[in-house]
């Protein structure tokens, strides 16, 4: 478990400040401090949280934001598909604590150090310890920026950096051209479908997003099967 | 604050259920539940669209219209930041060099 919790310790300086940010974003977004706390326990999911805001500043329907906290969430369902056989022997409170407290970061050292077959018992608490440091500096950072936000001054114009923390966790998952490709349409489409109401512009360009990036992935697919 | 008080409590229910449930939804069942190859493609590219489709309204319009030029300070701490992102992989170095960006255009 220590040796989770020291591995993960470094990502806490990109954990920090998305926090932080986050937790200023929530107030300013209209939450009150309570609900802003409660999110962060209960949500305890960076992007879903900062992609969500917009959309209830601009009094988006409940259904849109839950379809678009899904959508930014669905990389989880992939790291779960992964995480699945390392965890099947483990009791079902353990799976639920693992669960939920699943992060990108802790992922990703995990499945790199221990192979799905790996037969050391004691895998999980290196899952958890590294986890656990994680939830603990996003849930402190998170409360700096939902109690002191208010102190700082309006013209830093700090929800622009909740834009940037947004920027930050989108730029990894640019992984091969299918994607950059996808996300470049999303982009565009989103653009042009700025006038429309705001739910069908972002449903339609994450629809966009997806086809175009199924199609690439074809051609790149169809091209290397010809060569 | 918002109208209602309750409006923001079902967002944050149903966010936490949502989140629970894209993480535990091969966990708990922990039997050989296998992703399809498609669905998994498909699970790639739906997070990075969505995260795009938010982010670059906010980056490339100013109060509602189109603003894509140098003149539009956003834009191009937006696109430092995208750089910085790709080269640093640091999400501190992204906020703090983006912000740093927008404050000395303005």
């Amino acid at each position: 478990m220590r040796e989770g919790a020291l591995a993960s310790a470094p990502q806490l300086i990109g954990i920090v400040p998305w926090g932080m940010v986050a937790g200023v974003a929530m107030v300013s977004a209209g939450l009150t401090k309570a609900q802003a706390v409660a999110m962060s326990v209960l949500v305890f999911a960076g992007s879903a949280q900062l992609a969500v805001l917009p959309l209830l500043i601009a009094k988006a329907p409940l259904w849109v934001m839950y379809a678009t906290a899904l959508v930014v969430n669905l990389r989880y369902v992939i790291y779960g598909a992964v995480l699945a056989p390392y965890f099947e022997r483990l009791s079902r409170p353990w799976r639920v604590l693992l669960s939920y407290i699943t992060v990108d970061g802790v992922f990703a050292l995990f499945v790199g150090k221990y192979g799905p077959d790996d037969a050391r018992p004691h895998k999980h608490w290196f899952f958890l310890g590294g986890s656990l440091v994680m939830w603990a500096g996003w849930q402190t950072s998170s409360c700096v920026g939902i109690f002191a936000g208010s102190l700082i001054p309006h013209s830093w114009s700090l929800e622009f950096a909740a834009t940037l923390a947004l920027v930050a966790v989108l730029v990894p998952l640019l992984l091969d051209r299918a994607v950059v490709c996808g996300a470049v349409a999303a982009g565009a489409v989103a653009l042009a479908a700025a006038k429309w109401p705001l739910n069908v512009g972002l449903l339609a360009a994450i629809a966009a997003g997806v086809a175009v990036g199924l199609a690439v992935d074809r051609l790149g697919v169809a091209r290397a099967g010809r060569g | 604050m918002l109208d209602e008080a309750w409006f923001g409590w079902a967002l944050i229910v149903g966010m936490g259920v949502v989140a629970f449930f894209t993480r535990a939804v091969f966990v708990l069942p922990g039997s050989h539940l296998r992703l399809p190859a498609t669905a998994e493609r498909v699970l790639r590219y739906a997070p990075a669209a969505a995260l795009m489709a938010i982010v670059v309204p906010d980056l490339a319009m100013t109060q509602g219209a189109l603003s894509i030029s140098i003149e539009n300070p956003r834009l191009v701490a937006g696109l430092v930041a995208f750089a910085l992102a790709a080269g640093t992989r640091s999400i501190l170095a992204t906020i703090a060099g983006g912000m740093l960006v927008l404050t000395l255009l303005r």
